[in-house]
């Protein structure tokens, strides 16, 4: 079948659509609410107006995006009219808008804005109040929702119920007042939302972002009593650089640690370290588990996913790892061991992390992990934050020169610390470990290609040998997979020793915290993945047992794996929570009024 | 129709304020416009196709902001024209009522009217600009002169919100907007919204016949909206075994004295209107002749389309629940009579008892005290009582089954679940022509019933007391007359025999008249029926209103419902007021109805395919032995799918009136 755009003839098929057909062939439409990568056309902003002319009748009026292609039918993509009615739809956009663009999370790098210009608003002409009737979150909730920012893409919901399989929002009031909030009027943390941040990632303006949390960490920075220990996690070195231009995918890591010189850190720490620990540790479970046949074992590194089991699979909790996630376990140690052997007061002492995630924000905030009231880990930065961080320091990633780690305690890492960053990282990293301990030698080749790639639930057999023998080991990414597994796990139709479950798509490469990418969804996964992959390769050691600075940690401080100060500070317990949910009719019926 | 004054109507403008219309001019072909209500005449109507005024005292400015008010409230507030544009022409026009417009601010006004009309995502939007729009464009000096002269003089009147599937729903339940609950995370919600009308939601989303469905412009492109299957959907997210949710909790109080009603009747329509009554506070006794509540929807459907506790949760429980009281095994005109109920004290009667009583087919040699013949209705009964109480019944032999409706679809598909050898349907007419669900036709061809279609019978045969056959005879179609309908005739000599050891004749049921007596008063019609108001539903008699089956005739169960509520509202009028009122509401659907407002629209979007869902169901070999729910339910995500099939075809009509229109009789406190 055939049509015409702008008077030059396509050819389609029959299920696409007018944005389709004009997209294949570079034809501009502007679009706000469709997100591609995802299917998402819910035809809701309506900015891209087509006019459509078919013979024999007047010319009308259609959404690209939602409009399917008849034979025959010529297209007009800029027309006056055309023009007019996208122009005057941003003007509308605007009337219930947020025009206060300076306090915006977004600031600087909307998508709203960018078609406003795209459609040649000038001027806004309308205004409508109220713009705010949902109420904002509570303090310690880690994503954040205005309502006066948001457009109604419906982007979150979508993302969160198709993607993600979570389903925590709904849409609550009507006209002006329409809103997206968390289901059954719950509070963000009591509900089924585990924070994992994908809605603020598809989320075209500032109406969905994490709770920013710089200018804390800004007052600890021009405190002189208070020593600042920074780490950073693995997927930052290689989600970073094009916030400030550089490529995608590129390691920044030697300026990450610069530029936390330049603002004044006292300490800075790297998180790969932690996940090495996390391997011995987590390697010590899984191999006394499968050697006693204990069943399955859960790693428990993504607060996501460890949020996600407790709220909607109690029966899984048991088969977690106890053992903390690479964050937790650095926080934990930068307030004793540290200390200890820098000979300071460790109540001095504020521990910032600057991670790819907002379920961190979370986590460290959890009672459990930290003492005495006391988080182990004090602000947890997403890198969204770090570079608003950056930025309030007058900080440009360009011009600084790379710099190393230095510190002799906690900053050193293997290749299998790195991977912890993609989905199959984990288990990769582990099977080296346990290669070794089991056999006594390491893995020839080192990489096991058996757990990579990017479907999201992976199976794989792997012969260790020894006394592990065979390891029947799963990988599941996003909360969709995790779910699938974890009730074909309690279905009993699927037998694993060890699962590696991250809640975002893709692992922590992809997760809720990284920049945010216009109109595109897990637009740097690849890149960010070769990254690490890369970075991997390059490592003098490629294995966690083999990081000297690990081997130190266990011989002047916890002695073993496992043993009863490890198990003191690094590991740690979960609890249930699944709410019952129960229909209140009269609250229903008072809602509705 | 009143004087037209002027007017826009499908884009044709009427201006008669300089003399009255010719005999030549073709005025829109609309009837029913005149009063809205005795003595209360129409002065302006305003609908999607445009407005016509009757009345030259008419302010289009305050006309229009009650439309366009109306609008901003039913946004959704997803797609940006219809979420600011709707607020914005309210809150432009609010301030020309308020004497602070400005003249100057009408061609941008125009422009966004049209630019709602033009690029809104559904029928409201679409919809609701466009009279706003012509306005404008054919009469702005009208604007003009009424922001010149300041605020604009107070009106009557009422905006009223519909779309096809509402109008084609004898409740007239809220469709769309119940989907979109559904479809915005809110299964909750949209169960509130169905049971604000009726208790009997996840009864009513199983067996529903679905005029909705018929209405839905889906229909149209890949097959209508699954809206029943949502509904059912809606209800059984909320049903939490253990738990009701139903409660005193949710009565709210609307008279001053403690009255008592009577419902005679347990089945839909006695059981909403005990429903509605106890929720207004008013104490309610349901009497029933069976020894459980349901009705027909109980004996007369069986399990394996209607769970019994399914059931039982949404009828005798939910009565109970908000404090009323369950009175079996009495049966009026036997156990007592209307004026007995009236003289222990009950302030005022609803009489629901349905139409329970088989139709013989009228053939020769008919005899029901025959073994082996049965009515439709006494032999789903007597299933109903062996499955569900352990009665003894069993079906040994084959079986015929006359009819084409959903009852006789009852009957040969529990026929078969009883174990029958082999079951026949026979039907007058073509299976194109059969009543009955096409889901149920076609359930029933897989689950093996043989159909004979064209096929009459036209006698009974039988030896020593006991059915042995039935005599048939094939039928043919007659050419098509006038209206395009064929009937059927007998084509002669064509008499053959179908053996068999039962006989169910499922032709219809009718009012049992031994119900009443003379003594009663209350008027009936010649087949029994209670002559009831459609809108009030008073029957003859003071204080006795009447609804369902008994007044309908055996018809469906949404519209018993209907009518169980609709006397719940007068009832709880009359024992407040004395009186009893048609409510604007329905006389505006009335309105609609007789100028086919609201039907008879078609698409004007292509639509990208969205395929409907497929209900999941048992097997065939696994359902024909027992009486287990047939279907099974959906899923959140498909029950996601399918809401999002729904084009919300919404559109506001609105009357300006001489004189205010009655307020509803509700509370707002809860007890």
């Amino acid at each position: 079948m055939k049509a015409q755009i702008n008077g030059k003839e396509y050819s389609f098929e029959s299920s696409d659509t007018i944005l389709k057909l004009a997209r294949r062939n570079g034809i501009y439409i502007p679009t706000l609410c469709e997100l591609h990568d995802t299917g998402h056309a819910p035809g809701t902003c309506r900015v891209c107006m087509v006019e459509v002319r078919t013979e024999g009748a007047e010319a009308a009026y259609v959404t690209a995006c939602d409009t399917p292609l008849q034979d025959g039918a010529r297209i007009y993509t800029r027309t006056p009219k055309v023009q007019e009615l996208r122009r005057m739809q941003l003007d509308l956009m605007m009337g219930d808008h947020n025009q206060d663009c300076a306090s915006c999370s977004r600031h600087g790098a909307c998508e709203l804005i960018d078609v406003a210009d795209a459609v040649g608003l000038k001027k806004s002409s309308i205004s409508i109040q109220p713009l705010q009737t949902a109420p904002c979150e509570a303090a310690d909730s880690a994503v954040v929702y205005d309502q006066s920012r948001c457009i109604r893409c419906m982007r979150c919901v979508s993302i969160c119920r198709d993607t993600q399989g979570v389903d925590a929002l709904e849409v609550s009031g009507r006209g002006v007042n329409s809103a997206i909030v968390i289901k059954d009027g719950k509070t963000r943390n009591e509900s089924d939302c585990v924070s994992c941040g994908q809605c603020v990632m598809v989320c075209p303006t500032g109406a969905l972002s994490e709770r920013d949390q710089t200018q804390e960490v800004i007052d600890y920075l021009a405190d002189p009593k208070i020593v600042t220990v920074f780490q950073i996690a693995p997927s930052i070195r290689v989600g970073f650089g094009e916030e400030f231009g550089l490529e995608p995918g590129g390691n920044v890591e030697g300026k990450v640690v610069a530029a936390l010189r330049a603002i004044g850190a006292d300490v800075i720490l790297d998180t790969n370290f932690a996940a090495d620990v996390v391997i011995m540790e987590e390697g010590t479970e899984v191999l006394g588990r499968v050697t006693r046949s204990e069943g399955t074992t859960f790693t428990s590194c993504c607060p996501g996913w460890v949020d996600f089991a407790e709220k909607n699979f109690p029966q899984i909790l048991p088969m977690l790892s106890s053992t903390r996630s690479p964050q937790q376990v650095l926080g934990s140690l930068a307030k004793t061991y540290l200390p200890n052997k820098m000979d300071i007061d460790p109540a001095r002492i504020r521990v910032v992390s600057i991670m790819p995630c907002t379920a961190k924000k979370n986590e460290a905030a959890r009672p459990e992990l930290g003492k005495d009231g006391i988080p182990d880990v004090d602000i947890v930065l997403t890198i969204r934050e770090f570079a608003r961080l950056l930025r309030r320091e007058g900080v440009d990633l360009r011009e600084l020169e790379p710099s190393a780690f230095d510190d002799p305690l906690m900053s050193e890492y293997s290749g299998a610390g790195v991977i912890f960053g993609t989905t199959g990282g984990v288990m990769e990293a582990a099977i080296r470990t346990l290669y070794f301990v089991a056999n006594g030698k390491e893995l020839d080749g080192i990489e096991v290609h058996a757990v990579r790639g990017f479907d999201n639930v992976r199976e794989a057999t792997i012969e260790v040998g020894g006394k592990v023998g065979t390891l029947k080991v799963a990988m599941a990414h996003g909360l969709t997979a995790a779910r699938a597994i974890s009730e074909a796990v309690l279905a009993g139709t699927v037998k694993y020793d060890f699962i590696e479950v991250m809640a975002c798509p893709g692992g922590c490469i992809d997760g809720g915290g990284h920049l945010r990418s216009k109109k595109r969804y897990l637009k740097h996964a690849q890149e960010r993945r070769n990254g690490l992959f890369a970075i991997d390769r390059k490592t003098k050691a490629r294995q966690s047992h083999n990081n000297l600075q690990v081997q130190k940690l266990y011989r002047d401080f916890l002695g073993e794996p496992n043993s009863h100060h490890a198990h003191e500070l690094l590991h740690t317990h979960y609890h249930a929570h699944q709410q019952e949910a129960r229909v209140c009719l009269k609250k229903i019926w008072a809602d509705k009024e | 129709m009143n004087q037209l004054t002027y007017g826009v109507w499908d884009g044709k403008v009427y201006d008669f304020r300089n003399g009255s219309p010719e005999a030549n001019d073709a005025l829109p072909a609309l009837s029913g416009l005149d009063t809205f209500a005795p003595d209360n005449t129409v002065q302006a109507f305003v609908a999607d196709r445009g407005f016509l005024v009757f009345d030259p005292a008419v302010s289009l400015v305050e006309t229009f902001w009650m439309y366009m008010q109306r609008a901003a409230e039913e946004s959704c507030g997803k797609c940006t024209p219809c979420r600011v544009g709707t607020s914005q022409l309210r809150d432009e026009l609010d301030a020309m009522r308020k004497g602070r417009g400005d003249a100057s601010r009408l061609d941008a006004i125009a422009l966004l009217a049209e630019q709602i009309a033009t690029t809104s995502l559904c029928g409201l939007g679409k919809s609701c600009s466009r009279a706003l729009q012509s306005a404008i464009a054919h009469f702005k000096e009208v604007f003009e002169q009424e922001i010149a002269a300041g605020e604009t003089r107070t009106q009557h009147g009422m905006v009223y919100a519909t779309a096809p599937c509402i109008e084609a729903c004898p409740a007239k339940l809220d469709v769309p907007h119940y989907i979109d609950d559904i479809r915005d995370g809110k299964p909750s919600h949209a169960l509130g919204i169905i049971l604000d009308k009726y208790p009997m939601a996840s009864s009513c989303g199983r067996v529903c016949v679905r005029f909705c469905e018929l209405a839905c412009r889906r229909k149209d492109a890949e097959g209508a909206v699954g809206i029943k299957m949502l509904k059912r959907f809606a209800a059984d997210q909320a049903y939490t075994p253990g738990h009701s949710l139903f409660s005193k909790d949710l009565v709210r109080p609307v008279l001053d004295t403690p009255k008592r009603v009577a419902v005679v009747g347990a089945g839909p329509a006695g059981i909403t209107c005990a429903y509605q009554l106890l929720r207004n506070g008013i104490d309610v006794d349901v009497l029933d002749s069976q020894h459980k509540a349901g009705g027909m929807t109980s004996v007369g459907i069986p399990s394996y389309r209607l769970p019994k506790d399914v059931l039982k949760a949404e009828t005798e429980d939910a009565i109970t629940r908000l404090g009323g009281r369950m009175l079996y095994g009495k049966t009026l005109g036997s156990d007592y009579s209307v004026s007995d109920l009236l003289a222990q004290g009950y302030d005022s009667v609803f009489l629901g008892y349905g139409a329970s009583r088989g139709t013989l087919l009228g053939v020769k040699d008919e005899d029901p005290s025959l073994k082996g013949y049965y009515s439709g209705i006494d032999f789903l009964k007597d299933v109903h009582d062996h499955v569900e109480d352990g009665k003894p019944f069993s079906l040994d032999g084959e079986v015929v089954v006359v009819g084409g409706g959903n009852v006789a679809m009852d009957c040969v598909r529990s026929a078969v679940r009883m174990g029958a050898k082999k079951v026949h349907l026979v039907y007058r007419r073509t299976v194109a022509d059969m009543p009955a669900d096409h889901e149920e036709i076609e359930a029933s061809e897989k689950e093996g019933v043989v159909f004979h279609c064209l096929t009459n019978p036209s006698r009974l045969i039988s030896a020593d007391g006991v059915v042995t056959g039935v005599e048939v005879v094939t039928m043919r179609q007659t050419e098509m007359d006038a209206k395009g309908r064929r009937s059927v005739e007998a084509v002669p000599g064509s008499e053959s025999i179908l053996r068999c050891e039962y006989v169910i004749a499922a032709i219809g049921q009718q009012v049992d008249r031994a119900t009443l007596s003379e003594a009663d008063g209350i008027a009936t019609d010649r087949w029994g029926c209670i002559v009831a108001d459609t809108d009030t539903l008073v029957t003859s008699r003071e204080a006795v209103f009447a609804g369902g089956d008994c007044v309908l005739g055996p018809l469906t169960l949404i519209h018993a419902m209907d009518q169980g509520a609709k006397a719940a509202a007068s009832i709880t009028e009359y024992l407040k007021n004395g009186t009893t009122t048609v409510k604007p509401e329905q006389r505006m659907q009335r309105m609609l109805a007789a100028s086919k407002l609201v039907s008879g629209e078609c698409l004007d979007r292509e639509l990208v395919d969205k395929q409907r869902f497929t209900m999941p169901e048992l097997s065939v070999a696994d359902r024909v032995n027992t009486f287990e729910e047939v279907e099974q339910v959906i899923s959140q995500e498909e029950a996601y799918r399918e809401a999002d099939r729904c084009l919300r075809c919404y559109r506001l009509y609105s009357v300006i009136t001489e004189s205010p229109l009655a307020a509803p009789q509700t509370s707002t406190q809860y007890a």
